[in-house]
């Protein structure tokens, strides 16, 4: 049976580099680099730098 | 023997739970005193006059009255167990349940009260003015705040400082993260990716 076709775009976590444990979810096309972007952390209440989350293999 | 009137006079007046009682756990002032007597005097006079006062006066009325005797003689040799309080099994190293449980304490020790026999009770937390000790003892004290007590806490509050911490130092290392990450064009060449 073939396989399922992969959708074109991912799902991809953005961890606050802030250490608090908080995230913000987006999507970005699959073959696109792993997104990073300044945003802003509400638990420091500060603009941090948050990076893509490294997938896990399922 | 000067007390011995008193305690027939008892014996009589008290009810029958209360006389169960005491017949089954005889006071244990009045069984100590009995050993004393025993092992000061050792002989079978001694030995004669009834472990209780209590048993031996109902005992006269009761047909019965070996079948009494033989336990309490077997309650004089055997060390003292308090039915109010829990004993340990020392083979089995568990805990057993006191014989009546806290209701059937505070029936006791109420109906002791009111017949005025509640010295001869042993020892019950339910005993009038025992909370009142406990509450003046442990005052408002909250529990595992004292000595050599800890509080274990929640997952969260014992992990908090180390958390904090953490923060603390990435926050402190966060204007030199975005000048570098600046530099390699917006996380281009960027390698350390979180897990």
């Amino acid at each position: 049976m073939a396989k399922k076709a992969k959708s074109r775009t991912v799902m991809v976590r953005l961890l606050s580099m802030a250490m608090t444990g908080y995230f913000r979810s987006m999507m970005r096309p699959r073959q696109h680099r792993p997104l990073s972007m300044l945003k802003y952390d509400p638990i420091v209440r500060k603009k941090v730098l948050f990076l893509e989350q490294k997938r896990g293999g399922k | 023997m000067d007390i011995r009137p008193q305690h027939v006079q008892l014996a009589t007046a008290l009810p029958k739970r209360l006389l169960d009682f005491f017949r089954k756990y005889p006071p244990p002032a009045l069984t100590q005193g009995l050993s004393a007597a025993e092992t000061h005097a050792s002989a079978p006079p001694a030995a004669s006059l009834d472990t209780p006062a209590l048993a031996s006066s109902t005992s006269s009325a009761d047909p019965n009255a070996p079948t009494i005797e033989t336990p309490s003689a077997a309650l004089a040799e055997r060390p003292y167990r308090n039915p109010f309080q829990p004993t340990k099994n020392f083979a089995t190293g568990k805990w057993n349940s006191p014989v009546f449980g806290l209701r059937r304490q505070a029936d006791i020790v109420k109906l002791a009260q009111k017949h005025g026999v509640v010295d001869l009770l042993p020892y019950t937390i339910k005993l009038p003015g025992e909370r009142e000790k406990r509450r003046i003892e442990r005052g408002l004290r909250v529990k595992g705040t004292g000595v050599g007590e800890r509080v274990k806490g929640k997952a969260w509050e014992r992990t908090l400082k180390g958390r904090l911490e953490e923060r603390r130092n990435a926050m402190l290392a966060m204007p030199q993260m975005i000048e570098d990450w600046k530099q390699r064009g917006h996380g281009r060449g960027w390698k350390k990716w979180p897990k």
